[in-house]
């Protein structure tokens, strides 16, 4: 949306002159509030499944930020006059056992009638201001840890297709469904100079978000990302979302992948995600500790798979094996 | 041969159509016809996935794939190799240069200087084939305000030529501030870089 002149003012820490992944509107000196909306159409068939999807993700952007989220508001689009409202309650049911583990209060909504279903929350959390945690601020040398598998996309494609099998599904759906909660709290524990989550854009278009412009770049190690084996196996048969291609051709110019990094899976680390994981940059010298201690709180998938550099500024470069 | 026109459909369609003739009627030679570029990856991927050899043509937004069983009345399920592309766009080679100093050859180096500057204003005549442009070591004071044919570089530049610039060596001859082209890189980049070049040529 260039060219449209945005309202803001002196308190606003973090808005959309340089986009993050929520807003942040300073308080005092000792807090701030952070807001962020998501909503979004079904991803899996479950209608309860589906709304503590559509929280988890909604949540994600106040955790990336370094936030905890306390408020939340229902968006609800329902084709009220065709379907049965109690697909709508289940929806609404996993959104707030959701919330409830998240420990955050829901205090309102609003929705409309559409002809196709649309959930998501709107939600505010707290940080203390010098505790926020933007996409930008990777400094040469820090260590990028990711803490979800990545290929959920693609996944997601295959269950369209009735191609994957129950137990793939099931383990996609609790991994989506996961908050990146613990991932925040553990962090906060750590010398961590930028966050993001990935979602839509995938892996490499959410890294790509925290060089693009700066003069920091990224090392990738193939080899390390953590992604979900049947992800592979489906994208070598070409059930490929047509998200991942755009995302791809979008950042083509800022990505090299050396010849060695298998294609299935650079077709994952393009592959748009729902309520994925966070990636973050974090001091060389905390970046093992981080992980250990994700893995110590039940996060087994983090992993360091990459670091920043000064010496390929907007770049991301992908191999397979040490960076 | 068997045709499927899966124009008009969103992924994974088409992918399920051209399935649906590999696995249950075990067709040997297959041509499927798309109207957008994620379907025909995702049906090249497949074929491919099932041994299949595939041809790519473009017309237009029109895309056929067609592909080949490659041991003959019975696919497998092993990789098969790498598809033929003959569109327009990948019958472009892909040259990589490498300049390792500010200069051509050795003996009289304003000879060699000359040379160079001459070679980089030359160095259009490759046309679209020249991909990237590399500097390393010495080579990197070509890129800095004042070198001889920077004004050529920075054309090449934003005619859209990649020219990528070591920032090891910037730093070593502490030139960092005035690099006027070209992104600064390092040596995995350059390394991948030679490994998906076609040719590499280094001077």
């Amino acid at each position: 949306m260039s060219g449209l002149d945005f309202p803001t003012d002196a308190n606003v820490l973090v808005g959309l002159g340089r986009a993050d992944d929520a807003g942040v509107y300073r308080v005092s000196d000792e807090l701030a509030l952070i807001q962020t909306v998501d909503f979004f159409t079904p991803v899996v068939d479950d209608p309860y499944w589906f709304g503590q999807i559509a929280a988890a993700n909604a949540l994600s952007d106040v955790y990336a930020m370094g936030g905890v989220p306390k408020t939340a508001l229902n968006l609800v689009a329902f084709p009220g006059t065709s379907m049965d409202l109690g697909v709508l309650r289940q929806i609404i049911q996993g959104g707030i056992d959701k919330l409830r583990e998240a420990g955050v209060a829901l205090i309102g909504g609003h929705s409309v009638e559409d002809n196709e279903i649309k959930y998501g929350l709107a939600v505010t959390g707290y940080v203390h201001p010098a505790q926020i945690r933007t996409k930008t601020g990777l400094r040469p040398g820090d260590r990028l840890v990711l803490t979800k598998p990545l290929g959920t996309g693609i996944v997601n494609t295959a269950i369209k297709a009735g191609l994957a099998n129950s137990t793939t599904a099931e383990q996609v759906t609790s991994i989506m469904a996961a908050l990146n909660r613990t991932a925040a709290e553990v962090m906060s524990d750590f010398r961590v100079h930028a966050c993001t989550d990935i979602t839509g854009f995938g892996f490499v278009g959410h890294l790509a978000e925290m060089v693009a412009g700066t003069d920091i770049g990224a090392q990738i190690d193939a080899s390390r990302i953590p992604l979900l084996p049947a992800a592979l196996e489906f994208a070598a048969m070409g059930l490929i979302p047509a998200g991942a291609y755009k995302n791809r051709s979008f950042r083509e110019d800022m990505v090299q992948i050396a010849p060695g990094v298998d294609r299935a899976v650079a077709d994952v680390l393009h592959d748009p995600q729902t309520s994925g994981g966070l990636l973050i940059g974090v001091e060389p010298s905390d970046a093992g500790p981080l992980v250990q201690a994700l893995r110590a709180r039940g996060i087994d998938a983090a992993e360091v798979i990459g670091q920043a550099s000064n010496h390929s500024p907007g770049r991301i470069i992908i191999a397979q094996g040490e960076f | 041969m068997k045709e499927i026109d899966c124009r008009g459909m969103a992924c994974p369609s088409p992918v399920l159509q051209t399935r649906a003739a590999v696995e249950h009627e075990g067709v040997t030679a297959i041509q499927v016809v798309v109207d957008n570029e994620a379907a025909q990856q995702n049906v090249q991927r497949y074929l491919e996935s099932r041994g299949y050899r595939t041809t790519l043509d473009v017309a237009g937004s029109e895309y056929r794939i067609t592909g080949a069983a490659s041991t003959a009345g019975k696919a497998h399920p092993e990789p098969g190799p790498a598809p033929t592309h003959r569109s327009s766009e990948s019958d472009r080679q892909k040259i990589m240069v490498l300049c390792a100093s500010d200069r051509i050859g050795l003996g009289d180096d304003a000879l060699g200087r000359k040379l160079m500057v001459n070679f980089i204003k030359t160095l259009k005549e490759m046309g679209p084939d020249l991909w990237r442009l590399v500097f390393v070591n010495n080579g990197v004071k070509l890129t800095i305000d004042g070198a001889p044919a920077i004004e050529e570089l920075q054309v090449y530049e934003k005619e859209g030529l990649e020219i990528l610039v070591c920032g090891t060596c910037l730093d070593h001859f502490a030139l960092l501030d005035r690099k006027k082209v070209g992104t600064t890189t390092n040596m995995l980049d350059i390394v991948t870089a030679m490994q998906l070049a076609d040719k590499v040529i280094s001077l």
